[in-house]
């Protein structure tokens, strides 16, 4: 379609004022006009791929092939899923009853203290054998799912249920306060310090090496667990009689309730949902990293956070996506440039995103949005 | 960040509230002496070796220096949050010993750091002193290895109040860089932590390893807050690295940074300064790296074996396992002894202006050739003591054990 003349691009008063001016204007206006509408089409896949295509530009330029880039962008992959788990709890919530919920990094830390407290329970240590190991870690994960799930069911009635017609700021400051109490549990529970755990999946060992990019214990379990949940979830959200009851509330809680549907119930339901996803994610954070710590929610539920803001809050599937795109930032950045500037980068990326699609990549799903 | 913001802003202002009694004097016969030290978190067991080596001295004195009598207060400069040194916390120690009337010395920080805080706020209030453990170069002077306004920016009134007992280090990074020349690293990498004492010991480090033809390919600072640093060991062994030294300490995710570093680059070497040479980062039971790596990792304090002590300090060791039980030795306990030892003597020096702060100052600044449980050593006028010997330790069934003297050569 040809451009439309640029001086029609500008309001009656504007003309009336800069009458003298428009032959001028509308010539040097041009091209800016253009290079704005390449960007709006054009911005967004173009900030996504700078980095990953600058280094593979410049490692091909070195003579070192797809190998090195493609290593990142696996770490990234198998990095983000965790994120992408625990994102999917925020926004699961803030699509649902448009509430940060702030405690959520914290009951995937509990998921991970949890995990590693089982599997001491169950006596999985170095020494258990393949079969042992693979049904403590089951097991254990089933466990931590529950328990997370479960602790998101009960903050949610405690915390946010009795404020629901409250000011917006009250439920937010309930969040940080539930943060804080989850925080101090794990304090107690394992201390201040990093706790190093047994490396019960050997995280680190090398399982195929495909064309250079090497594929770690680590990654198979991260993605291995992250993809079915997901397509789990998505199924049960898009497909079940509860999950339509979901998607009915975040559209509009009173024409559901109004329609029959326990409205209470739902986001109840949807609370016990992002807390399973956060104990699944906090057990693949705890055998992945094989680190824990009583303040790892804080820096995740972050980062996760981020995630779904960039994905598209209430979109299952943009925090996924924006939890992926995470990790494989953060992965080049510490590859590529300097760790140091690793929260800064990924921040400068959530930034350029927002500016050229503020409703994320795959669109908001919210009230607001519509 | 906006916590240490705060500590600083009211760091600041407690400063001026206390400068009231610069070069005052502290009030009766009986003085105190406060210490300061992270009692939680990784660095507790060190902590508590101190305390134990500081009530040790202060008893074998029979809790008198000079004609005064001598009361010892420790307090805590971590909280449970941090799980490590806190600039809030510390600030209010420091904060606490300045409006303490009977304060006439002050033993701390543990962290180089956590010492940026307390120095300007004793300064003010015109009191010494002692660090036990601190090495960061600008602390004390501008050598290589301070940043740009050190070490004038610690002290306010333009006067020294803080002396040290450990090498600082310029001394660390030389014996860093000998150990690892005689390893045989080719292609050294420094990591730093970003903090004061991670990023002047890496550039001590740095600087002695070009100095020993070693130059390292690189020193970054690593993020404290990553969930893990795969990407950096994979960086750094896509440049052959051989020897990596983490220059930081083990709080700020030191665990996850060594076993990471360890699995990227499979053959590499693992050096860590004195902030890491703690049971926090090699012991499993403590949530430590798991002994599988040990063979592979290295850590410098300036503290040596009993064996290499003169008799004073052999006789030390006996003492304190007398007092604390067998196999309770810490590295840092003897410091401790050394720095209460250093205090009583100089408050003794100042001979009955023993309760005037800034007596009691210019005698820790007059110490020379002093007899202690580390050997015969002088405290210069920027604070510095004449002591140089630095002590490697190996890791062995996930304890820290003494290995040998490093007489540092590169630096």
């Amino acid at each position: 379609m040809p451009a439309p003349p640029d001086f029609d691009l500008h309001s009656d008063s504007e003309r009336g004022l800069e009458a003298a001016s428009i032959p001028v204007r509308a010539t040097r206006a041009a091209p800016f006009e253009a290079i704005q509408r390449f960007l709006s089409r054009y911005g967004l896949i173009i900030v996504l791929l700078a980095l990953p295509l600058a280094f593979m530009a410049s490692d091909l330029a070195h003579g070192h092939g797809f190998a090195h880039i493609l290593e990142n962008l696996k770490d990234g992959v198998s990095n983000g899923a965790i994120w992408a788990l625990v994102a999917i709890g925020y926004t699961l919530v803030y699509g649902i009853i448009e509430l940060i919920n702030f405690a959520h990094g914290d009951v995937f830390m509990i998921g991970s203290f949890v995990s590693f407290g089982m599997w001491g329970t169950l006596g999985v240590t170095l020494g258990t054998g393949t079969l042992g190991r693979v049904g403590g870690l089951i097991v254990a994960g089933a466990i931590a799912m529950i328990a997370c799930g479960s602790l998101n069911v009960m903050i949610e009635r405690v915390a946010y249920r009795p404020l629901r017609h409250a000011p917006k700021l009250a439920p937010l400051i309930t969040a940080v306060g539930f943060s804080f109490i989850l925080q101090n549990v794990g304090l107690e529970w394992l201390g201040g310090s990093q706790h190093g755990v047994d490396d019960l999946v050997d995280a680190q060992h090398i399982l195929v090496n495909i064309g250079g990019v090497h594929i770690i214990n680590a990654d198979v379990l991260a993605i291995g667990i992250t993809i079915p949940l997901v397509l789990l979830l998505v199924a049960f959200v898009q497909n079940s009689r509860l999950g339509k009851a979901m998607r009915a509330t975040a559209q509009d809680p009173e024409a559901a309730r109004l329609m029959g549907i326990n409205v209470d119930h739902t986001i109840s339901l949807t609370f016990l949902l992002g807390g399973l996803m956060a104990g699944a994610a906090g057990l693949i954070y705890a055998l992945y990293n094989t680190t824990i710590r009583f303040d790892q929610g804080f820096e995740a539920g972050l980062i996760a956070f981020t995630a779904a803001v960039m994905g598209g809050i209430g979109n299952l599937q943009g925090a996924v996506l924006g939890g992926l795109i995470i990790g494989c930032i953060q992965q080049i950045s510490d590859d590529r440039i300097n760790s140091t500037w690793t929260p800064a980068i990924v921040f400068a990326y959530l930034i350029l995103i927002m500016v050229f699609k503020p409703q994320g990549l795959l669109g908001e799903e919210t009230r607001e949005a519509g | 960040m906006l916590v240490a913001g705060l500590a600083v802003f009211v760091a600041a202002c407690g400063g001026g509230s206390s400068g009231s009694s610069t070069g005052s004097t502290a009030s009766g016969k009986t003085l105190t002496v406060y210490s300061s030290l992270p009692l939680q978190g990784a660095s507790r067991t060190n902590s508590e070796a101190l305390v134990n080596g500081i009530k040790l001295a202060l008893n074998q004195a029979g809790g008198k220096a000079g004609q005064f009598t001598i009361n010892y207060k420790s307090l805590d400069d971590s909280t449970a949050q941090t799980g490590k040194w806190d600039p809030g916390q510390t600030s209010s120690d420091a904060r606490q010993a300045a409006q303490d009337k009977s304060t006439i010395l002050y033993i701390g920080e543990f962290n180089s750091g956590a010492s940026a805080i307390s120095i300007p706020i004793l300064n003010r209030a015109g009191i010494g002193q002692i660090s036990p453990a601190n090495t960061a170069v600008g602390l004390t002077s501008n050598a290589a290895g301070a940043s740009p306004g050190e070490p004038e920016k610690y002290y306010p009134t333009g006067k020294r109040n803080y002396v040290r007992v450990v090498p600082k280090d310029t001394i660390q990074g030389a014996a860093v860089a000998t150990v690892m020349k005689s390893d045989g690293c080719k292609k050294p990498y420094i990591l730093n932590d970003k903090e004061v004492y991670g990023q002047g010991l890496a550039t001590n480090t740095s600087d002695s390893l070009k100095t020993a033809g070693i130059p390292p390919l690189g020193n970054d600072g690593w993020d404290s807050k990553a969930a893990n640093y795969r990407s950096v060991a994979s960086k750094l062994a896509g440049k052959g690295v051989d020897c990596v030294f983490l220059s930081g300490i083990v709080d700020n995710n030191g665990v996850q940074l060594t076993k990471d570093i360890a699995a990227g680059i499979p053959n590499a070497k693992i050096y860590a300064p004195d902030g890491f040479c703690e049971s926090g980062w090699v012991s499993p039971k403590e949530g430590g790296v798991p002994t599988s790596l040990d063979s592979r990792l290295q850590c410098t304090v300036a503290t040596l074996d009993p064996g290499s002590y003169p008799p004073a300090g052999k006789k030390f060791f006996q003492q304190y396992e007398a007092k604390y039980g067998k196999g309770n030795l810490n590295p840092y306990a003897i410091y401790g002894y050394a720095a209460m030892s250093l205090a009583l003597d100089a408050i003794k020096r100042a001979g009955s202006n023993g309760n005037n702060r800034q007596d009691v100052i210019n005698a820790l600044f007059s110490t020379k050739n002093l007899p202690s449980v580390l050997g015969t050593f002088s405290i210069d006028k920027n604070g510095d003591t004449s002591i140089t010997d630095y002590g490697l330790y190996s890791v062995k069934n996930g304890q820290i054990v003494f290995s040998r003297v490093v007489k540092p050569s590169a630096g």
